[in-house]
């Protein structure tokens, strides 16, 4: 009897059906397959908001023609009826309680992502200490690329209480922060002024962004830190590398002395 | 033909471009869609097609006669004070400002050497050429993109605003000025410029076309003088076509692109001073691959962007982020 009330869940599939339903798959398949290469491919040849805007085009894609793809096939297949779906959703509830929960959540995570954009392709996050840029979102997990070519993936539902830090948001605005550890003997407006135009005659600044230089005093001498923002947030290695190679032969034109720091007075650099 | 003159000067904020027909801005996002995904044989290398067609110069009288009409009474009450006309490239707005400066007798200023630019001492640069009524042709020249280049024009600029050094027109090129404004954040008093160039003032240095080919090649020029008779010019001669950008532009190629528009042309050795992040044989190699796309051109030791290449290299440029001028 159990086996018969199953059953009558389920429509007849008739083979035209069959055929439509491959049909649909085939072509969801192919759009977001097609999408994850052409998007990508468009995307290098495009720059800035431009860039980040197709390839935040393409989980989104893939969210639409799955959710399509399902609403065409499951009339075809069930008997939408109130008792049908609640025993079914009730069946699936059960399954993903006890069997698959985390891959689920990572899935219905991934769907929210989409929708609350934490992370888009193209953004700078970090995610339990691991920082990269964000290539590609997947339905179940974020494949990150380090700054040293490693690919991370990080399932999504790191998203539900995990705390995700987003350096450019979606857009190509990045705040780079470049240290510079100096003795504390030195006129601190002269050097202000001084990494402040090491920043402007960058060849990577992006001059529409503002450009702070902050100072504190610490026991081992002077903490300054360079924030500036590099045009395109990939150029964000090459800029600090820029900041601080120019930046230390600067000050070094200026008899200014660098901070020689004892290892208890180390303090952590953040990237 | 009209005698009237169609050349006006106005206020920077009061600029704007011609507005492009319907037909103009789809050549233009197919211009900027072939910059997006150059072709390996559009920068083609044949001797024949080496020489671009050269473009007529123009009467600089009736652009003099504007900056009489805009400047006459200032100039008349003889006050300490400065004015700025901005200049975007190719525009020939130095060359009218330097035919009015003769017309009216007013002494063109020098620029400092290179080793001056470091210095504050404003005094000594202005005493060896001292005078009450002046022009400055191009405040390009007064300063580099280095830490240690900036430091004259921030010293020069608050003395010629408060009127210390007499009375005078600063020419500026555009690049540079919006440059400026981000390094030296005050805001500049009376500003001004040459009004976009529209079918009129076309039809006045000498493009002969019906209304629409004017308004379409205006639109497309950016209402620059200069541009348009290039363009014309260009689409005279059934041999060329406007360059374009080579494949493989990077980083690289848009900061060599930046820095000479910036300073309207630069030589080799000040180029790489300028760009100590850029290695000396990549520079090198970066130049002779927008040579050979004519978008730059070596004429008296310094490297210049041309004014064939100037819309794409600064579709490029813009399409990257790059801080681009006014224009």
């Amino acid at each position: 009897m159990e086996t018969d009330k199953i059953i009558g869940l389920f429509k007849t599939v008739t083979s035209d059906a069959v055929i439509e339903i491959a049909v649909v798959i085939a072509v969801s398949v192919g759009i977001i397959w097609l999408s994850q290469r052409l998007f990508p491919w468009l995307a290098e040849h495009l720059h800035g908001k431009q860039r980040l805007f197709v390839l935040a085009m393409i989980p989104t894609l893939r969210v639409v023609v799955f959710v399509l793809a399902t609403i065409w096939i499951v009339p075809m297949v069930i008997e939408t009826t109130m008792q049908n779906m609640i025993a079914i959703l009730g069946a699936a509830g059960l399954a993903i309680g006890f069997a698959m929960k985390d891959y689920v959540s990572s899935l219905i995570a991934g769907i929210v992502a989409v929708y609350e954009l934490p992370y888009r392709p193209g953004d700078w996050i970090e995610v339990d200490g691991t920082y990269g840029e964000v290539k590609h979102i997947g339905m179940r997990a974020v494949e990150l690329v380090t700054p040293d070519d490693t690919v991370v993936f990080v399932p999504h539902l790191k998203l539900w209480d995990g705390l995700i830090h987003n350096a450019n948001n979606g857009g190509p605005s990045l705040m780079c922060v470049t240290s510079f550890y100096l003795a504390a003997d030195h006129d601190a407006h002269q050097v202000k002024q001084l990494l402040e135009d090491v920043a402007l005659t960058s060849p990577y600044v992006q001059l529409k962004q503002p450009i702070t230089v902050v100072i504190s005093e610490q026991p081992w001498g002077t903490h300054y830190r360079l924030k500036a923002y590099p045009i395109d947030p990939r150029q964000q290695f090459q800029f600090m590398t820029d900041l601080t190679a120019r930046g230390k032969a600067c000050l070094r034109a200026i008899n200014v002395k660098f901070a020689n720091l004892s290892p208890e007075h180390a303090v952590p650099v953040t990237p | 033909m009209s005698s009237e003159n169609n050349w006006r000067v106005i206020r920077l904020a009061e600029f704007e471009r011609p507005d492009a027909p319907a037909s103009t801005r789809v050549q233009q996002l197919f211009q900027h869609i072939r910059n997006l995904f150059p072709k390996a044989d559009e920068s083609t290398d044949d001797e024949e097609q080496s020489d671009f067609p050269g473009y007529r110069e123009f009467d600089l009288k009736p652009g003099a006669d504007a900056l009489d009409a805009a400047f006459d009474e200032w100039r008349n009450d003889s006050e300490p004070g400065i004015k700025f006309l901005i200049s975007p490239p190719f525009s020939g707005t130095a060359a009218i400002a330097r035919e009015w400066a003769q017309r009216h007798n007013w002494k063109q200023l020098t620029p400092p050497a290179e080793e001056q630019l470091s210095s504050v001492d404003i005094d000594s640069w202005w005493q060896a050429q001292s005078t009450k009524q002046w022009l400055i042709d191009d405040l390009a020249n007064y300063w580099q993109r280095r830490t240690d280049g900036m430091a004259f024009v921030r010293a020069l600029l608050p003395k010629l605003m408060r009127g210390e050094l007499g009375q005078g027109l600063v020419v500026c090129d555009s690049w540079s000025f919006a440059f400026l404004q981000r390094a030296w954040p005050v805001h500049l008093p009376n500003v001004y410029c040459f009004a976009a160039a529209e079918e009129a003032l076309l039809r006045q240095v000498g493009i002969q076309a019906d209304d629409k080919k004017l308004k379409a090649l205006a639109a497309r020029a950016l209402g620059n003088v200069g541009l348009a008779l290039a363009l014309w010019a260009v689409e005279q001669d059934e041999e060329h076509g406007l360059p374009s950008m080579p494949p493989d532009c990077g980083d690289e190629t848009a900061f060599v692109l930046y820095t000479l528009l910036l300073h309207m042309g630069l030589s080799g050795e000040t180029l790489q001073r300028l760009l100590p992040t850029v290695a000396a044989d990549q520079l090198d190699v970066q130049l002779l691959q927008l040579q050979q796309a004519r978008l730059v051109q070596y004429d008296d030791n310094q490297w210049h962007v041309t004014v064939y290449g100037y819309l794409a290299v600064r579709d490029f440029l813009k399409s990257r982020g790059f801080y681009v001028d006014a224009f």
